[in-house]
This record gives structure tokens, sequence and C-alpha cells, in this order.
């Protein structure tokens, strides 16, 4: 598929909504990176303007890198703080890479001295100093005690996406609860968005996607081994109008693990 | 104490290597047993075997006693066929073949070594079998025919239904469009030739550390488990991954490369998994550098130096190196000695070149299942960012990735003109991703690879070329590198690289990098 085709499919389903927060910046652009003399800086322009959305760290960071030759769904607030590598920075920031290809977006720009970054990157280029940058991916461990309650979990996934690199870190913590419970039944519920964009436009989601995401988390879970439990499985197929503030928060899956 | 045993095992061998010569590769091992390992022979197994190579020699460490080879699965033709699990799997070849080694075999037994066995050691088993051209792909590459079910089945043996569609578009061994063998049979297959993986070290393949998890680490999935157990995988075993344990991937060797009729019995799994673990395999003794295991050498070279490490560890990092040297060769005094000098030379440069795999950045880009999780397309990094594992270099867990050694446009392919005459050796095939599914997303909707690897397995489209990264030990006993052998030397294979992903080596990193990867 042509990127002009791909580019037309994605806002097919756009329409027109209320104008968005001033200082949210929704929009979807090719992704620029700028080389530094240590870690490069991921940027991207909009309505004549350049944005910081992060910096390359590793698996762990909060936000990742998007992925040149392809677009990507910004999602993010305009903040006051000083311009790294040029760019107004994003805080905070959620980034979706649209999964057609676009071979327009290939610009590596060069490293400047003036785009130097002024404090130490989490994580260096090479090898690092025996740390994950944000150590925020403890090995899973199976709970000590647990109560006969019900445990809720929710699975975060970008626009359009399935579970990725993530996931694990989100999903083993469920499926070690629910051993060690165990649970009788496992409730999953999937959800799909809309995006509002900063031009007024809305992006939806792909059509099937709540279904498909909730029965994709089954076949996890009884992939995984947990195949004692009922599963009960809904879906939410239409989504909540779009704020562009917190529309992320309906690209989940919900799940509770009932004693 | 186990060390000390061993190194009286090979007396010369160790002595000439501590030596502060330049001598001949062959002088290192001329004490070590014959090189070739039969199915069925009675030799005493000792706890250290050294074999010359190109480079050096080879040192294989068995953390165990001696051992008598007669009535032992590992060394016993188990099946019609004549092979075993030594056929491919020798020491003087880092516990894997080389294609010299079947070469050297065609040599001495016309042909009719078990190891050129009809089912895989030839192209197709429909060729003529007493043609050398038959078994092209084992001969210079040191492939093996992987026949694989089309479509792929689950571990519960269902078929899956994959994510794209597959073409022959090329079919050099005849194989893959055969009515009997390829993707139109009864039981439709597809071929693809691959390297025998090392059966040495596997503390560090089937190790339950950093990073196995109950999910895949680089795409959310189940991993596989221990049929026994119920523990999840590193899988990290075999090229596609599809053998979560040592124990399942002798039942899968049993039955395709021995052709052994019915499931190998536990006394035999427990037979070959227990000599399989018990081996240690690095480079020993450089031709240039002499001795690679000196008391204050670096600590992460040399077979014992496998033995003694941390399995399942991240080594990416400045506390705990991928392959631990602490400088002790960052620099060395000269003496005015020529042959000593010359051996310090060698040495600085091993260091430089680790140094390079350590801190040269480069641009990695369009690699499916390290630029997609997290890190970004490109990403700014260096080979341990991959090459990360603690000793050994791989990834510490579901270690496949696509760097585009069996994809196109990367792929080595034979060029097509008027003035070569020779034609392409490996098959090729299209893949196309199915509507609805999203595209690979660095090669897009359609594919052309010589190996669709994992993808064969998970039929995902994704994974289509991607291939679970080699332990990076003993690599000079075994040419030819990468799964289909596209690299004969170390050398082809830091070029390989430096095209690409453009890094832009010197000649001097180039040579650098090549002998710190040789003394692994």
């Amino acid at each position: 598929m042509s990127k002009v085709a791909a580019f037309t499919l994605l806002f097919a389903a756009a329409t027109q909504a209320a104008q968005p927060d001033p200082s949210l910046r929704n929009f979807v652009a090719c992704p620029i990176v700028r080389d530094t003399a240590s870690v490069p800086c991921w940027l991207a322009e909009y309505d004549g303007e350049l944005y910081f959305l992060t910096l390359q760290t590793d698996v762990s960071a909060p936000v990742n890198p998007p992925w040149l030759g392809h677009r990507v769904l910004v999602e993010g607030k305009r903040s006051d703080k000083p311009r790294i590598c040029g760019g107004i920075p994003l805080e905070p920031v959620r980034l979706s890479v649209v999964a057609e290809p676009d071979s327009s977006c290939n610009e590596i720009r060069p490293a400047e001295d003036r785009y130097n970054l002024t404090f130490e990157p989490p994580r260096p280029p090479g090898p690092s100093g025996g740390r994950l940058a944000f150590n925020t991916l403890p090995m899973p461990t199976a709970p000590v005690e647990v109560k006969k309650e019900a445990r809720h979990y929710t699975l975060d996934y970008a626009f359009n996406g399935m579970v990725n690199f993530k996931t694990p870190f989100q999903l083993a913590p469920v499926l070690d609860m629910a051993r060690a419970m165990p649970a009788s039944r496992v409730e999953i519920v999937g959800y799909r968005s809309a995006a509002l964009l900063s031009n007024g436009k809305v992006l939806q989601e792909k059509p099937d996607l709540a279904r498909r995401r909730a029965q994709q988390v089954v076949e996890l879970l009884k992939g995984a081994g947990l195949t004692a439990p009922q599963y009960q499985v809904r879906w939410v197929d239409a989504s909540p109008a779009p704020n562009g503030a917190d529309d992320y928060r309906n690209r989940r899956v919900d799940i509770t693990l009932q004693p | 104490m186990r060390l000390r045993q061993a190194l009286i095992a090979i007396p010369l061998a160790g002595a000439v290597a501590l030596l502060p010569s330049l001598s001949p590769s062959a002088e290192y091992a001329s004490g070590a047993p014959d090189r070739w390992w039969g199915p069925g022979e009675s030799r005493a197994w000792p706890q250290r075997l050294d074999y010359a190579n190109s480079q050096g020699t080879v040192g294989v460490l068995r953390d165990g006693p001696a051992l008598d080879t007669r009535g032992h699965a590992f060394f016993t033709a188990l099946g019609p066929n004549g092979r075993a699990c030594v056929t491919c799997h020798q020491p003087a070849d880092g516990m894997s073949i080389t294609a010299a080694t079947a070469r050297e075999r065609w040599a001495a037994t016309n042909g009719r070594d078990p190891l050129f066995a009809a089912i895989d050691g030839s192209n197709c088993p429909s060729l003529p079998q007493e043609k050398e051209s038959s078994h092209s792909l084992l001969l210079t590459r040191g492939l093996i025919r992987v026949a694989l079910p089309w479509p792929p089945r689950g571990d519960d043996g269902k078929a899956i239904d994959p994510e794209f569609t597959i073409e022959v578009m090329r079919d050099p061994t005849g194989c893959n469009s055969s009515p009997v063998y390829g993707l139109a049979s009864p039981e439709p297959k597809v071929s693809v030739y691959r390297r025998p993986r090392p059966v040495s070290n596997t503390k560090y393949t089937t190790h339950q550390n950093f990073g196995v998890l109950p999910f895949i680490g680089k795409n959310g999935l189940p991993a596989s488990r221990d049929a026994d157990t119920g523990k999840p995988s590193a899988m990290n075993i075999m090229a596609d991954a599809r053998a979560p344990t040592l124990k399942a991937q002798a039942q899968d060797a049993a039955a395709n490369h021995l052709q052994v009729a019915s499931p190998l019995t536990a006394d035999q799994l427990a037979q070959i998994v227990s000599f399989e673990g018990s081996l240690y395999v690095s480079q020993a003794a450089s031709r240039t550098a002499g001795s690679l295991e000196e008391t204050n050498g670096p600590s992460g070279l040399g077979p014992d130096a496998m033995r003694k490490g941390e399995a399942g560890v991240l080594g990416n990092n400045t506390t705990r190196w991928v392959i631990p040297m602490e400088n002790k060769w960052k620099s060395l005094p000269r003496t005015g000695d020529a042959a000593a000098d010359a051996r310090a030379d060698a040495r600085e440069s091993i260091q430089r070149g680790h140094d390079i795999y350590m801190f040269r950045t480069f641009w990695i880009r369009d690699s499916m299942h390290l630029n997609s999780v997290g890190l970004g397309n490109p990403t700014k990094r260096t080979c341990a960012t991959c090459h990360g594992m603690h000793m050994t270099g791989m990834d510490t867990a579901n270690g496949w990735m696509d760097i585009g050694t069996t994809n196109l446009p990367w792929a080595k392919e034979e060029p097509l003109n008027p003035w070569n005459s020779n034609k392409p050796e490996m098959p090729l095939f299209k893949v196309t991703c199915k509507a609805g599914v999203d595209p690979h997303p660095f090669l897009g909707r359609v594919i052309y690879t010589q190996d669709p690897g994992r993808a064969l397995i998970s039929g995902r489209c994704n994974d289509v070329g991607t291939i679970v990264m080699q332990q990076l030990r003993g690599m000079s006993a075994r040419a030819p590198y990468f799964s289909n052998g596209s690299a004969q030397t170390l050398r082809e294979v830091v070029d390989y690289y430096d095209r690409r992903y453009n890094i832009g080596y010197s000649e001097q990193e180039k040579q650098d990098l090549t002998n710190f990867l040789g003394a692994l």
C-alpha cells in the first residue's frame, strides 16, 4: 500500500469534533532523530513548531522512541521547560507508531554543538553502569500472602496496538496472582478508543479491536498455562467521545480475578 | 582441582600454548585424539580435549569424569541411517560441524559417511545421493536440511493459521517444489537449510534467569514451556526456538536427523542431556596471541571461564561485562624479542576488538525485535546491545531477531549477470502478509527470504527471517557463520555488519574485531 493510501486510510474515519485544549499537542507526524554527542533525541514538527518527544534510553523507559519509516501519533502536553535538542518538551507524552510503513519518515539530523544535552542521559549509548535506565521492570514474583478477594488489573495499549514488549511485565503479575489465589474466574473486558487531534479531527481505532484485544488476553493466559479458571470475556466496541486529554485510557483491557 | 586435572590431560597442547612464539596452529594440539568421533566407537572422552583450527586451538572442557563413549546415547547410532548425535556435533568443530569437516568426510568415505544421509545431509532426498553436487550445501556451507510442516503446528499439535502466505520463488535444491517433500506434497513442508548449533555451554542457553518470563519479552506472547516442569523456556536453543528444552531438542533431532522411529527413552534422553550440559567450549589458544587461559589473563576467555561463569545475566554494562577482560591486554610491555612483541601486538588487538564490541556505536536500524522493542528505530548502540548475555554474547532470552542474513535485500545472493556462471544455491520464498494483518514494520507486506526463520514456527509476519542469535564462543572452530552459512570467515561476519549497518569500520577496527571474535 502506498504511503498516500495509508495516510488516507488513517484519516478515513476522521470527523470534526470540539476544539481541543490549547495546551495539548495531539498530531500525527514523521518522527525526527537528532544525533548528539551522546544519545539521540526524538523530535517531531507540528504546526511550524518543533517538539521534543523523548530520548533514546532503553526498554524500561516510560516513553519509548518511535520508528523512522513510520509516522507516529503524538499525544502530549506542551510544557514550559527549556527546549531539549531544539524542541519544546511535551510532558506527559504518549507515542503510538502507525503500523503502515512510510518511507518519507527518514530524517536523521546530524549532531550540532548547540543541541548537546544539558543533562546526563539516563542511559549512555553504549554499555550502562550496570542498571536499566529507569529500573521499572522488576522480575515478577509470586505474591506471598493472598487474600480471597477480587483483584483488578489493566493492560495499556498503544493506539491501534495489541500486546507488545511491555506486556510481559503487566501480565506476569496477573498470572502469578491467578495461580496464587487460585482464581476460579477471570473476567476480561476489552476496549478501544478514539483520539482527538489538535486540529479537531478524530482518529478511531480499528473496528473490532476491543474484541481482538480481549480474546488475545484469554489466549495469552491460557497459553501460559492458566487453563483452570472459567473465562468470562466481553468487549465494548463503542468508544466514548474523545477529549484529547486522556483518550489513551480507553485503549485497554481490564482483567478481574475472582477467587 | 578439575582444571588442574584437565590441564594434565593435555600437557603438550598447554605447554606449547604458553610459549611466547608464533607457532603454526597445528602445533597447539598435536597431541589431541583423532579429530573425527564416529558413531559406535569405543573411545575415552577425557575431561579436556584440544583441537587445532585456523586461529589456534579450541578447548572442550567436560565438567565431569572422563567418559567411555561405548553405548552412550550421544555416541550411538540410534536410528537406521547410522547417525549419532556426535556425527554433527564434533569436539574439533566446537561441538558443531564445519563445511571443511564435511569435505574431509566426503573424501575419506567417498560420500558414504552417515553424515550425508539423504534425509537432511543432502540438498534433497530425491537427488542422486552418490553425486557430490547433491550435497553441495553441506559441503560448501555446512548446512543441514530442516523440513518444517506448513502450516505450522502449535505446541498442542494443532495447525496454526499463519498470518502470511508463502510461495517458492526459487528452488535450486528441488525440495520445496518436490511432489514428495515440498509445499504441494501430501504432508506439506518447507525445507530450509541451517547450520547445526553447538551443543556446549548449555547452561547459558537454557538458563532460568534474566528475561525468562511466562510471556515473551519481544512480543508479549506466551513463552514455550518445559513439558516436565511447566516453567517458561529461555527459547534460545534452536535457530527458530522450536524446542524449549534440551530434551525436546534431542527428541526432535532423533526423529528428524537420526530417523529414529519411536521416541527416545528416558534413559537415553538423560544421558544425552547430561552429557551436553557438561561441556564447556571456547577458543583456548590463539595462533598469534598465545594462550587465552593464563592465570593472570582476561577472566572471560578459555573454556574454564565458561564453566565458572554466571548464566543468564545481562553483560551489556560496565559492572558485569559480556566478555570480562579487565583491560588486561590494554597496554602490554615490549621486550625487544620479536616473537614476544608480536604476541603482545596480537593481544592488544584482541583487547581493542573487545572495546569496539562494547563501545563503538553505530546506527542499528530496521532490525525486527531489536528496533521494535522499545529502543526506537534507529538506535545508536553497540554490538553488545544485542549480543549482551554475559559470557556468550547471546540475547539473554527469546533471542530471535532479523539482521537481514536471510531476508532480502541484505541476505547474501549470487550476483546474476552475464559474467558470473555461478547459480544461486539457496531457496528463495515470497512471503505475503495477509490482508487484515499489520505489515512487517521494516519490510512491508511482501518479503523475499531464503529462510523465514521463527515465522515457520509462529506463523507471524513480523517473525519472518528472524533467527535466534548464536553464542559467540568457540567460533574459530566452526565456520561457516550465520544460520545459512553465508559467511565463510569471521572477517566476512564483520564485513556483513559493516555493510548492513553502514558502520564504516576502519581496516584496523575490522581486524581487531575479527581477532576478538576469533579468541572467544
